[in-house]
Order: C-alpha cells, then structure tokens, then sequence
C-alpha cells in the first residue's frame, strides 16, 4: 500500500500528547500499519526499550514449569503455596518410591502365592491404614525436616504450614494405596474398607500433635491400631475381618474421627512447631 | 537449526520473523526495538495505565517468541501481525492480574489475516475526503468503538471488554455509529 501522505513530526507529537483531532488519529493509526518509514519515527526512550526487552528475556529463560505444577495450579493452588508443599520431606521421591515398592511387593506376594492371599488381604488392611499415618509424621517437624528451623522462622509456620502438608501428603498415600488395593485380590469391598480407619488415624494423629510432637502421636495412635487389631485376631479369629471393618466398626471410625476433627479445630492454635510441651 | 545468514538491521521483519521461529533471540531483539515504540505509543491512546501497557508489550514478544512459526507472510503483514497479537495482550492484562498468572503469557494467538480491511482503506483517505470531519463529528463514545473494531480489528465482544461496556451496548452503538456516519456522509 502506497499513499504520497506520510507523517510527520509535529503529528506525532500531536498523536502522542493526544490533541489531534480524532479523524486524524484514526488516519495516523492506520498509515502507521502500513509504513515502516513512519513507524521508525515515533520516538521510545533507550532506558525503556532496554527495560521492556529485559523483562521479555527473562521471561523467556524462566524455568519451565513441570505438568504437575501446571495441573495443581490450573486448580487453583496459588505457586506460593506450592513452592511450600514440594518442600514437604514425606513428598520426596525416596518416601514415594519406597512406599511404592513395599506396595508392589503386597501385591505380587498375594498374587503369586494364591493359598496364602486371604491373610495378605488381612494383613494388608490392617496395615494401609497406617501408611498414611506414617507419612503425616514426616510431613513436619525437627527430626524429618533438615529445613525445620528455618521454616520455623518464617510467618508461614505453624498450624496452617501443618495442615496443608498433611493434606498433601495424605493425599499421595491414599492414592498409592488404593491403587493397591484394588490391584489386591480377594473381595472387591476391601479396597475401601480400609479409608475410614484411615481418615480416624490420620486426624487422631494431628488432634494428638497439639500436645505431643508429629512422630510421637504416629507412634502412639499407629501402636494403638496395631495392639487393637492383633487382640481381635487372636481373640476372634474367624471374625476378624467383619469385626473390625463391619459397618458398626466403620460407623465408629467416622464418628471418632469427626470428634477428632473438632478437637483439632479447637486446639489448633496450640500446635505450633511440633514441639513437645 | 539450518545454517542461515545472520540477522541484523536491514532485515526486514519477516526474515526476524523467520530467524525467531529457528530460536535466534538477537532477531527477537532487533523485532523488539524496532517495533515496541509505535506499539506502546498506540496502546497507551487505548489505555492509561503506563504499567498494564508495558506488560502488554512484552507478553506480545513473549508470545511472539512462542509462536513465530504461525506468521504467515502471504496473509498478514508483520506489523498487523504483531498489532493484532498486543491489542489482545492489553485485553487480557485489562481483565486483572489474576488472569494473567493463571494463564501465563502465552495462550491462544488469534488466528486472524491481517491483511487491510476496506474500513481502513477508507481511512487511509479520510485527509481528502468528507469521511474526515464525518468522524470528527461523531460523538466520543460511538467514535471509540468504530475505533476499536474497524482499526484495532478486534471483534465486538473484545472492542466492549476493551472500553469496559456491556456486549448489548457495544452493538447498539456500534450501530448507532453506522446510521450516524451515513447521515454524516450523505
């Protein structure tokens, strides 16, 4: 596109203090699409210039962001937060892997070794119920955390910092061992039986933290389950598996684990660094 | 990376445009200060806000950077290219700063060929004809979206986020403006 018109330097002035009239602007802006010349002539700052392209570049060379951050944030888990989680030790891939692998190996044993499957079936619900547990008590505090004192420092301490990385970490080895657990053989309502007694240690755990440390409440709460559930065994042995996950045992779970729930709302100020007082 | 011949001033834009698609920055660079001035000068006509405006600029040749392979020299001319990419850059640092983490910078480029529409042909020669005092006499707000569709080639929905109006009222303006300019001209 040719036009003999071009623009000139009092225009622009005009056009950039905004007193040109307003046909001309419009006649401005659309000579401008179409001459590089006059484009050329509009004036930018060499500070500005430099600025805006540093920002440019340094976007351009920002780390790159893994699909599960995306995901999460696209979730609407703001990055801060994020950043706090991946901190988190129990989330570390040794934690992961190892879970993984005694999981795996669960499942292998149950299914290579048919005769004996029914008691891995047992064993196993009586034992998933605690890997949860077990990772919340390395989710925070001294003897897990190599960054504790430092976390300690910041605003970001304390019972919320707790929270969100029991959460977190609940959350990875619930999934883990569901996804055993519907790999397991034996009946199909096993794979669920186990969430419940779960849920109850897990929140008994953190209820216990506000007065004990983190690893001290795994400890005791998971010997309890462990005690209570060895005693059924031997006691009641053919029952064992309709004693402890019938919907009466179950409904028990929900129930304590909802009064569980409110004493940790109500004490949550008092767990603070997993400190023992 | 093929073996091309380096990039320098007399380049013209769609040989940076092609050198950024092969991952050369120092084209990204020439593209940047050869084009961020008239572009902010144009923004800024469109928005205040001298912060939103130099965001916009550079989520344009960000987005730029990542999408370089889709300029197509035959339908777009460089400069509508990249105007089109940073009117919609302001839209969306307009919507909030939400927004823009949420996305990131560098989401969905408008698909559209810039080639020159009829209205800005016509425009071209509003310094000789009647069309020039026609628009002069229309009011502010109905001059602006003929503005913002017909130049900034964006659609209705976009011209109405863009003046932060109601997409009804963007529309009856819009033709309200039509009926105005023909009175105007005739």
């Amino acid at each position: 596109m040719t036009t003999d018109w071009h623009i000139d330097p009092g225009l622009i002035e005009q056009y950039e203090n905004g007193t040109l009239v307003p046909s001309r602007v419009m006649a401005v802006e659309a000579h401008m699409l179409s001459c590089a010349a006059c484009r050329a002539l509009i004036p930018a700052e060499d500070a500005w210039l430099d600025d805006s392209w540093s920002a440019v570049y340094d976007e351009l060379h920002a780390p790159r962001v893994g699909p599960v951050a995306r995901l999460l944030t696209r979730a609407g888990l703001p990055g801060h937060r994020l950043r706090l989680l991946t901190a988190t030790p129990a989330l570390r891939w040794s934690w992961v892997l190892a879970t993984s692998a005694v999981l795996t190996l669960a499942v292998a044993a149950a299914w290579f070794g048919r005769e004996g499957s029914q008691a891995i079936g047992q064993a196993f619900l009586a034992l998933a119920p605690i890997l949860p547990v077990i990772a919340v008590s390395g989710a925070y505090g001294p003897p897990a955390d190599p960054m504790h004192e430092i976390t300690g420092t910041t605003p970001a301490a304390g019972p919320g910092l707790v929270l969100w990385r029991a959460v977190s970490v609940i959350g990875v080895a619930v999934v883990m061992a569901g996804v055993a657990a519907v790999l397991l053989p034996g009946p199909g309502w096993y794979a669920a039986a186990w969430l419940l007694p779960a849920l109850l240690l897990s929140t008994g755990t953190l209820a216990l933290a506000t007065s004990l440390t983190l690893p001290v409440a795994a400890v005791v709460l998971g010997a309890l389950w462990l005690t209570g559930v060895l005693v059924v065994a031997r006691t009641a042995e053919g029952l064992f598996v309709s004693s402890v996950f019938g919907p009466t045992a179950q409904l028990a779970y929900l129930l304590a684990a909802a009064v569980f729930a409110a004493v940790l709302i109500t004490r949550r100020r008092r767990f603070d660094l997993g400190e023992s007082r | 990376m093929r073996a091309r011949r380096p990039v320098s001033d007399q380049s013209s834009d769609a040989e940076l445009l092609r050198a950024i698609a092969g991952g050369d920055t120092a084209a990204l660079r020439l593209l940047h200060h050869r084009h961020a001035g008239w572009l902010r000068a144009r923004l800024r006509r469109r928005c205040a806000d001298p912060d939103v405006v130099d965001a916009a600029i550079q989520d344009t040749f960000v987005a730029v950077w990542k999408d370089s392979h889709r300029y197509e020299e035959t339908t777009a001319d460089a400069a509508a290219w990249l105007w089109t990419i940073a009117v919609r850059r302001l839209l969306s640092a307009l919507r909030g700063p939400a927004h823009r983490w949420l996305n990131g910078a560098g989401d969905e480029l408008p698909d559209v060929t810039t080639t020159p529409s009829a209205e800005e042909l016509v425009l071209l020669g509003v310094e000789h004809g009647a069309l020039g005092p026609a628009l002069d006499r229309l009011s502010p707000e109905l001059r602006r979206l003929i503005e913002a569709t017909a130049l900034d080639g964006l659609s209705v929905r976009e011209a109405a986020k863009l003046l932060g109006i109601p997409e009804g009222t963007a529309k009856t303006r819009l033709m309200r403006a039509r009926i105005r300019l023909r009175e105007l001209l005739t």
